[in-house]
Protein backbone atom coordinates (compact mmCIF):
# COMPACT_ATOMS: atom_id res chain seq x y z
CA UNK A 1 0.00 0.00 0.00
CA UNK A 2 1.22 3.48 -0.77
CA UNK A 3 -0.52 6.32 1.01
CA UNK A 4 -0.69 9.68 -0.66
CA UNK A 5 1.38 12.22 1.30
CA UNK A 6 -0.74 14.99 2.79
CA UNK A 7 0.80 18.42 3.09
CA UNK A 8 0.86 19.73 6.63
CA UNK A 9 0.38 23.34 5.64
CA UNK A 10 -2.94 24.08 7.34
CA UNK A 11 -2.98 27.70 6.23
CA UNK A 12 -3.51 26.44 2.67
CA UNK A 13 -7.27 26.25 3.21
CA UNK A 14 -7.33 30.05 3.51
CA UNK A 15 -5.64 30.47 0.14
CA UNK A 16 -7.35 27.63 -1.72
CA UNK A 17 -10.91 28.21 -0.55
CA UNK A 18 -11.07 31.36 1.60
CA UNK A 19 -14.86 31.58 1.47
CA UNK A 20 -15.46 27.97 2.55
CA UNK A 21 -12.77 28.14 5.24
CA UNK A 22 -14.14 31.43 6.56
CA UNK A 23 -17.71 30.19 6.56
CA UNK A 24 -16.71 26.96 8.33
CA UNK A 25 -15.02 29.01 11.06
CA UNK A 26 -17.98 31.36 11.28
CA UNK A 27 -20.42 28.46 11.74
CA UNK A 28 -18.18 27.00 14.41
CA UNK A 29 -17.98 30.35 16.25
CA UNK A 30 -21.74 30.84 16.00
CA UNK A 31 -22.08 27.71 18.13
CA UNK A 32 -21.03 29.80 21.18
CA UNK A 33 -24.21 31.95 21.37
CA UNK A 34 -26.28 28.90 20.35
CA UNK A 35 -24.87 26.97 23.31
CA UNK A 36 -25.54 29.99 25.53
CA UNK A 37 -29.15 30.05 24.33
CA UNK A 38 -29.41 26.31 24.97
CA UNK A 39 -28.20 26.83 28.54
CA UNK A 40 -30.84 29.44 29.43
CA UNK A 41 -33.79 28.37 27.23
CA UNK A 42 -36.04 25.73 28.81
CA UNK A 43 -38.16 25.30 25.66
CA UNK A 44 -38.25 21.85 24.12
CA UNK A 45 -39.27 20.55 20.72
CA UNK A 46 -40.16 16.88 20.34
CA UNK A 47 -38.49 16.10 23.67
CA UNK A 48 -35.17 17.84 23.20
CA UNK A 49 -33.87 21.39 23.50
CA UNK A 50 -34.99 23.52 20.59
CA UNK A 51 -31.35 24.59 20.13
CA UNK A 52 -30.04 21.06 19.56
CA UNK A 53 -30.99 21.04 15.90
CA UNK A 54 -29.28 24.35 15.01
CA UNK A 55 -26.24 23.08 16.89
CA UNK A 56 -26.19 19.83 14.87
CA UNK A 57 -26.49 21.77 11.60
CA UNK A 58 -23.68 24.11 12.59
CA UNK A 59 -21.40 21.16 13.35
CA UNK A 60 -22.37 19.31 10.17
CA UNK A 61 -22.04 22.33 7.88
CA UNK A 62 -18.74 23.37 9.46
CA UNK A 63 -17.33 19.87 8.85
CA UNK A 64 -18.68 19.84 5.29
CA UNK A 65 -17.25 23.25 4.39
CA UNK A 66 -14.00 22.59 6.24
CA UNK A 67 -13.59 19.39 4.25
CA UNK A 68 -14.27 21.17 0.96
CA UNK A 69 -11.78 23.91 1.90
CA UNK A 70 -9.21 21.19 2.59
CA UNK A 71 -9.91 19.31 -0.67
CA UNK A 72 -9.75 22.53 -2.72
CA UNK A 73 -5.93 22.15 -2.90
CA UNK A 74 -6.43 19.16 -5.21
CA UNK A 75 -8.46 21.11 -7.75
CA UNK A 76 -6.48 22.27 -10.78
CA UNK A 77 -5.49 25.93 -10.31
CA UNK A 78 -7.33 26.81 -13.48
CA UNK A 79 -10.63 25.47 -12.15
CA UNK A 80 -10.49 27.82 -9.17
CA UNK A 81 -9.73 30.77 -11.42
CA UNK A 82 -12.91 30.53 -13.48
CA UNK A 83 -15.80 32.92 -13.24
CA UNK A 84 -18.17 29.96 -12.82
CA UNK A 85 -16.29 28.78 -9.71
CA UNK A 86 -16.35 32.22 -8.10
CA UNK A 87 -20.10 32.65 -8.64
CA UNK A 88 -20.83 29.11 -7.59
CA UNK A 89 -18.93 29.66 -4.31
CA UNK A 90 -20.99 32.80 -3.68
CA UNK A 91 -24.22 30.88 -4.30
CA UNK A 92 -23.11 28.11 -1.94
CA UNK A 93 -22.16 30.58 0.80
CA UNK A 94 -25.52 32.31 0.44
CA UNK A 95 -27.36 28.97 0.57
CA UNK A 96 -25.51 27.88 3.72
CA UNK A 97 -26.16 31.19 5.50
CA UNK A 98 -29.83 31.15 4.51
CA UNK A 99 -30.14 27.58 5.77
CA UNK A 100 -28.50 28.48 9.10
CA UNK A 101 -30.71 31.54 9.57
CA UNK A 102 -33.82 29.54 8.68
CA UNK A 103 -33.06 26.71 11.11
CA UNK A 104 -31.93 29.09 13.87
CA UNK A 105 -34.95 31.32 13.28
CA UNK A 106 -37.38 28.40 13.53
CA UNK A 107 -35.67 27.30 16.74
CA UNK A 108 -35.87 30.78 18.27
CA UNK A 109 -39.66 30.86 17.81
CA UNK A 110 -39.88 27.26 19.00
CA UNK A 111 -41.24 25.68 15.82
CA UNK A 112 -40.13 23.09 13.26
CA UNK A 113 -37.91 24.17 10.40
CA UNK A 114 -38.33 20.98 8.37
CA UNK A 115 -41.71 19.28 7.84
CA UNK A 116 -43.57 22.37 9.03
CA UNK A 117 -47.04 22.53 7.45
CA UNK A 118 -48.03 25.89 8.98
CA UNK A 119 -47.58 29.23 7.23
CA UNK A 120 -45.23 30.96 6.68
CA UNK A 121 -42.81 28.06 7.20
CA UNK A 122 -44.56 25.75 4.74
CA UNK A 123 -44.19 28.42 2.05
CA UNK A 124 -40.42 28.72 2.67
CA UNK A 125 -39.80 24.96 2.81
CA UNK A 126 -39.51 24.40 -0.99
CA UNK A 127 -37.14 27.37 -1.27
CA UNK A 128 -34.97 25.85 1.42
CA UNK A 129 -34.99 22.58 -0.52
CA UNK A 130 -33.62 24.44 -3.52
CA UNK A 131 -30.96 26.12 -1.39
CA UNK A 132 -30.05 22.76 0.17
CA UNK A 133 -29.48 21.45 -3.36
CA UNK A 134 -27.25 24.43 -4.10
CA UNK A 135 -25.14 23.86 -1.01
CA UNK A 136 -24.82 20.14 -1.76
CA UNK A 137 -23.76 20.96 -5.32
CA UNK A 138 -20.54 22.37 -3.86
CA UNK A 139 -19.34 18.77 -3.56
CA UNK A 140 -20.39 17.94 -7.13
CA UNK A 141 -18.64 20.93 -8.68
CA UNK A 142 -15.44 20.26 -6.77
CA UNK A 143 -15.57 16.55 -7.60
CA UNK A 144 -15.95 17.19 -11.32
CA UNK A 145 -13.09 19.71 -11.27
CA UNK A 146 -10.74 17.20 -9.61
CA UNK A 147 -11.29 14.72 -12.50
CA UNK A 148 -8.57 16.57 -14.42
CA UNK A 149 -6.19 17.01 -11.49
CA UNK A 150 -2.59 15.80 -11.63
CA UNK A 151 -2.84 13.21 -8.84
CA UNK A 152 -2.26 9.45 -8.43
CA UNK A 153 -5.13 7.71 -10.25
CA UNK A 154 -6.61 5.91 -7.25
CA UNK A 155 -6.50 8.91 -4.95
CA UNK A 156 -7.98 11.16 -7.63
CA UNK A 157 -10.78 8.70 -8.36
CA UNK A 158 -11.60 8.43 -4.65
CA UNK A 159 -11.96 12.21 -4.35
CA UNK A 160 -14.12 12.39 -7.48
CA UNK A 161 -16.39 9.47 -6.52
CA UNK A 162 -16.62 10.60 -2.89
CA UNK A 163 -17.61 14.15 -3.79
CA UNK A 164 -19.97 13.19 -6.63
CA UNK A 165 -21.61 10.46 -4.54
CA UNK A 166 -22.10 12.91 -1.66
CA UNK A 167 -24.12 15.05 -4.04
CA UNK A 168 -26.08 12.26 -5.74
CA UNK A 169 -26.82 10.15 -2.67
CA UNK A 170 -27.68 13.16 -0.50
CA UNK A 171 -29.99 14.50 -3.17
CA UNK A 172 -31.84 11.15 -3.39
CA UNK A 173 -32.04 10.44 0.36
CA UNK A 174 -32.67 13.96 1.66
CA UNK A 175 -34.88 14.80 -1.32
CA UNK A 176 -37.07 11.75 -0.69
CA UNK A 177 -37.12 12.47 3.03
CA UNK A 178 -38.42 15.99 2.42
CA UNK A 179 -41.41 14.49 0.60
CA UNK A 180 -42.49 12.56 3.70
CA UNK A 181 -44.31 14.21 6.60
CA UNK A 182 -41.46 13.31 9.03
CA UNK A 183 -37.97 11.80 9.07
CA UNK A 184 -39.53 8.88 10.96
CA UNK A 185 -41.24 6.02 9.15
CA UNK A 186 -43.58 4.88 11.90
CA UNK A 187 -44.51 6.44 15.21
CA UNK A 188 -41.92 6.18 18.03
CA UNK A 189 -43.51 5.19 21.35
CA UNK A 190 -40.68 5.18 23.92
CA UNK A 191 -38.38 7.72 22.26
CA UNK A 192 -35.33 5.43 22.37
CA UNK A 193 -32.56 6.86 20.19
CA UNK A 194 -28.94 6.26 19.24
CA UNK A 195 -26.76 8.45 21.53
CA UNK A 196 -25.54 11.79 20.11
CA UNK A 197 -26.84 11.08 16.59
CA UNK A 198 -30.44 10.89 17.80
CA UNK A 199 -31.64 8.26 15.31
CA UNK A 200 -34.71 6.32 16.38
CA UNK A 201 -34.13 2.79 17.67
CA UNK A 202 -37.81 1.89 17.29
CA UNK A 203 -38.89 2.96 13.82
CA UNK A 204 -37.34 3.74 10.44
CA UNK A 205 -35.26 6.92 10.49
CA UNK A 206 -34.43 8.40 7.08
CA UNK A 207 -31.68 10.57 8.55
CA UNK A 208 -29.39 7.52 8.83
CA UNK A 209 -29.09 7.19 5.05
CA UNK A 210 -28.76 10.98 4.70
CA UNK A 211 -25.85 10.90 7.17
CA UNK A 212 -23.95 8.17 5.33
CA UNK A 213 -24.80 9.66 1.93
CA UNK A 214 -23.33 13.01 2.92
CA UNK A 215 -20.21 11.44 4.43
CA UNK A 216 -19.24 9.71 1.18
CA UNK A 217 -16.76 12.56 0.72
CA UNK A 218 -14.93 11.34 3.83
CA UNK A 219 -15.25 7.58 3.45
CA UNK A 220 -14.12 7.10 -0.17
CA UNK A 221 -11.08 9.41 -0.14
CA UNK A 222 -9.88 7.43 2.88
CA UNK A 223 -9.74 4.33 0.66
CA UNK A 224 -7.99 6.22 -2.15
CA UNK A 225 -5.53 7.73 0.29
CA UNK A 226 -4.56 4.29 1.59
CA UNK A 227 -4.23 2.82 -1.93
CA UNK A 228 -3.33 5.86 -3.96
CA UNK A 229 -2.17 4.20 -7.18
CA UNK A 230 -4.92 1.65 -7.71
CA UNK A 231 -8.36 2.41 -9.04
CA UNK A 232 -9.98 -1.03 -8.64
CA UNK A 233 -10.29 -0.84 -4.80
CA UNK A 234 -11.82 2.64 -5.11
CA UNK A 235 -14.40 1.47 -7.63
CA UNK A 236 -15.23 -1.47 -5.35
CA UNK A 237 -15.53 0.86 -2.34
CA UNK A 238 -17.77 3.24 -4.28
CA UNK A 239 -20.11 0.39 -5.26
CA UNK A 240 -20.14 -1.00 -1.72
CA UNK A 241 -20.75 2.41 -0.19
CA UNK A 242 -23.64 3.10 -2.56
CA UNK A 243 -25.06 -0.29 -1.63
CA UNK A 244 -24.69 0.53 2.08
CA UNK A 245 -26.55 3.83 1.72
CA UNK A 246 -29.23 2.17 -0.42
CA UNK A 247 -29.60 -0.60 2.15
CA UNK A 248 -29.89 1.82 5.07
CA UNK A 249 -32.39 3.85 3.09
CA UNK A 250 -34.50 0.79 2.23
CA UNK A 251 -34.32 -0.36 5.86
CA UNK A 252 -35.68 2.96 7.10
CA UNK A 253 -38.33 3.16 4.38
CA UNK A 254 -39.51 -0.30 5.45
CA UNK A 255 -39.91 1.10 8.97
CA UNK A 256 -37.00 -0.71 10.61
CA UNK A 257 -34.58 1.09 12.96
CA UNK A 258 -30.88 1.06 12.09
CA UNK A 259 -29.95 -0.93 15.22
CA UNK B 1 -30.85 28.74 35.89
CA UNK B 2 -32.51 32.03 36.82
CA UNK B 3 -31.88 35.59 35.58
CA UNK B 4 -30.74 36.49 39.11
CA UNK B 5 -28.05 33.77 39.03
CA UNK B 6 -26.63 35.06 35.76
CA UNK B 7 -26.85 38.63 37.01
CA UNK B 8 -24.81 37.70 40.10
CA UNK B 9 -22.27 36.02 37.85
CA UNK B 10 -21.99 38.92 35.40
CA UNK B 11 -20.89 41.48 38.02
CA UNK B 12 -17.58 39.83 38.99
CA UNK B 13 -16.84 39.07 35.32
CA UNK B 14 -17.20 42.75 34.38
CA UNK B 15 -15.27 43.84 37.49
CA UNK B 16 -12.35 41.72 36.37
CA UNK B 17 -12.17 43.85 33.22
CA UNK B 18 -12.41 47.13 35.16
CA UNK B 19 -9.71 45.97 37.55
CA UNK B 20 -7.43 45.24 34.59
CA UNK B 21 -8.06 48.77 33.26
CA UNK B 22 -7.41 50.41 36.65
CA UNK B 23 -4.09 48.55 36.88
CA UNK B 24 -3.32 48.93 33.16
CA UNK B 25 -0.05 50.91 33.62
CA UNK B 26 1.41 47.74 35.14
CA UNK B 27 0.48 45.54 32.17
CA UNK B 28 -1.03 47.54 29.29
CA UNK B 29 -1.21 44.64 26.84
CA UNK B 30 -2.83 42.25 29.29
CA UNK B 31 -5.32 44.95 30.28
CA UNK B 32 -6.34 45.44 26.64
CA UNK B 33 -6.72 41.72 26.00
CA UNK B 34 -8.82 41.26 29.15
CA UNK B 35 -10.91 44.45 29.11
CA UNK B 36 -10.89 45.18 25.37
CA UNK B 37 -11.50 41.66 24.06
CA UNK B 38 -12.02 38.69 26.35
CA UNK B 39 -14.52 40.03 28.89
CA UNK B 40 -16.64 42.01 26.39
CA UNK B 41 -16.71 38.96 24.09
CA UNK B 42 -17.81 36.66 26.92
CA UNK B 43 -20.56 39.14 27.81
CA UNK B 44 -21.50 39.41 24.12
CA UNK B 45 -21.90 35.62 23.82
CA UNK B 46 -24.14 35.59 26.89
CA UNK B 47 -26.14 38.51 25.50
CA UNK B 48 -26.54 36.86 22.10
CA UNK B 49 -27.69 33.63 23.78
CA UNK B 50 -30.34 35.52 25.77
CA UNK B 51 -31.60 37.30 22.67
CA UNK B 52 -31.78 34.04 20.70
CA UNK B 53 -33.67 32.38 23.53
CA UNK B 54 -36.09 35.10 24.65
CA UNK B 55 -36.49 37.78 22.00
CA UNK B 56 -39.11 35.97 19.91
CA UNK B 57 -41.38 35.35 22.89
CA UNK B 58 -41.13 38.87 24.28
CA UNK B 59 -43.78 41.57 24.34
CA UNK B 60 -43.00 45.17 23.50
CA UNK B 61 -40.22 46.49 21.29
CA UNK B 62 -38.31 49.64 20.39
CA UNK B 63 -41.26 51.57 18.97
CA UNK B 64 -42.24 53.63 22.02
CA UNK B 65 -41.08 54.15 25.58
CA UNK B 66 -44.04 52.08 26.76
CA UNK B 67 -42.91 49.25 24.45
CA UNK B 68 -39.38 49.41 25.84
CA UNK B 69 -40.78 49.28 29.39
CA UNK B 70 -42.84 46.24 28.38
CA UNK B 71 -39.74 44.60 26.91
CA UNK B 72 -37.77 45.12 30.10
CA UNK B 73 -40.67 43.80 32.12
CA UNK B 74 -39.33 40.38 31.07
CA UNK B 75 -36.53 39.56 33.57
CA UNK B 76 -34.51 37.66 30.94
CA UNK B 77 -34.48 40.64 28.59
CA UNK B 78 -33.84 42.98 31.50
CA UNK B 79 -30.77 40.85 32.20
CA UNK B 80 -29.82 41.05 28.51
CA UNK B 81 -30.13 44.85 28.68
CA UNK B 82 -27.88 44.85 31.75
CA UNK B 83 -25.25 42.71 29.98
CA UNK B 84 -25.44 45.16 27.09
CA UNK B 85 -24.44 47.95 29.51
CA UNK B 86 -21.64 45.91 31.08
CA UNK B 87 -20.26 44.86 27.68
CA UNK B 88 -20.26 48.25 25.97
CA UNK B 89 -19.23 50.28 29.03
CA UNK B 90 -16.16 48.10 29.49
CA UNK B 91 -15.39 48.31 25.78
CA UNK B 92 -15.50 52.11 26.00
CA UNK B 93 -13.33 51.94 29.13
CA UNK B 94 -10.70 49.97 27.23
CA UNK B 95 -10.87 52.50 24.40
CA UNK B 96 -10.36 55.37 26.87
CA UNK B 97 -7.23 53.66 28.24
CA UNK B 98 -5.89 53.10 24.70
CA UNK B 99 -6.50 56.71 23.64
CA UNK B 100 -5.05 58.06 26.89
CA UNK B 101 -1.84 56.04 26.41
CA UNK B 102 -1.52 57.12 22.78
CA UNK B 103 -2.04 60.79 23.69
CA UNK B 104 0.09 60.73 26.84
CA UNK B 105 -2.71 61.47 29.32
CA UNK B 106 -1.60 60.67 32.87
CA UNK B 107 -3.29 57.63 34.39
CA UNK B 108 -4.29 59.68 37.44
CA UNK B 109 -6.62 61.70 35.17
CA UNK B 110 -7.88 58.58 33.45
CA UNK B 111 -8.95 56.80 36.65
CA UNK B 112 -11.87 59.15 37.45
CA UNK B 113 -13.06 58.84 33.83
CA UNK B 114 -12.98 55.06 34.18
CA UNK B 115 -14.89 55.22 37.47
CA UNK B 116 -17.56 57.38 35.86
CA UNK B 117 -17.77 55.10 32.81
CA UNK B 118 -18.12 52.11 35.10
CA UNK B 119 -20.98 53.71 37.05
CA UNK B 120 -22.69 55.98 34.53
CA UNK B 121 -21.31 55.00 31.10
CA UNK B 122 -21.77 58.12 28.96
CA UNK B 123 -20.79 60.47 31.82
CA UNK B 124 -17.32 58.91 31.86
CA UNK B 125 -17.10 59.23 28.09
CA UNK B 126 -18.08 62.88 28.42
CA UNK B 127 -15.47 63.45 31.14
CA UNK B 128 -12.75 61.89 29.00
CA UNK B 129 -13.84 64.07 26.05
CA UNK B 130 -13.45 67.16 28.27
CA UNK B 131 -10.08 65.89 29.47
CA UNK B 132 -8.81 65.47 25.90
CA UNK B 133 -10.00 68.94 24.97
CA UNK B 134 -8.22 70.52 27.92
CA UNK B 135 -5.06 68.50 27.23
CA UNK B 136 -5.02 69.62 23.59
CA UNK B 137 -5.33 73.30 24.70
CA UNK B 138 -2.37 72.87 27.05
CA UNK B 139 -0.24 71.36 24.32
CA UNK B 140 -1.26 73.92 21.70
Amino acid sequence: MSTFPLTHDDSRIWRDAPAYAGLALFLALAMAPTLAAMAVDPRQFQGESIWLKPLKFHIALAIYLGTLAFYARWMPEAARATRFWRWHVRAVVFAVLAEAVWIGGAASVGTASHFNTALPWSAIYPVMGLLATVLTSAALVMGLAIRKADLPAGFRLSLVTGLVLTFVLTLVTAGTMSGFPSHHIGVPMTGAVVPILGWSREVGDLRVAHFFATHALHALPLVGWLMADRTAPVWAAAVLYTALVTGLFAQALAGFPVI
Amino acid sequence: MTPQMLFSLSGPVALLGWLALALSPLAPRVAQVVAGSVVPLVLAVAYAGLILAFWSGAEGGFGSLADVALLFGNPWLLLAGWLHYLCFDLFVGAWIVRRARAEGVAHGFVLPCLALTFLFGPVGYLAFGALRLIQSQHKG
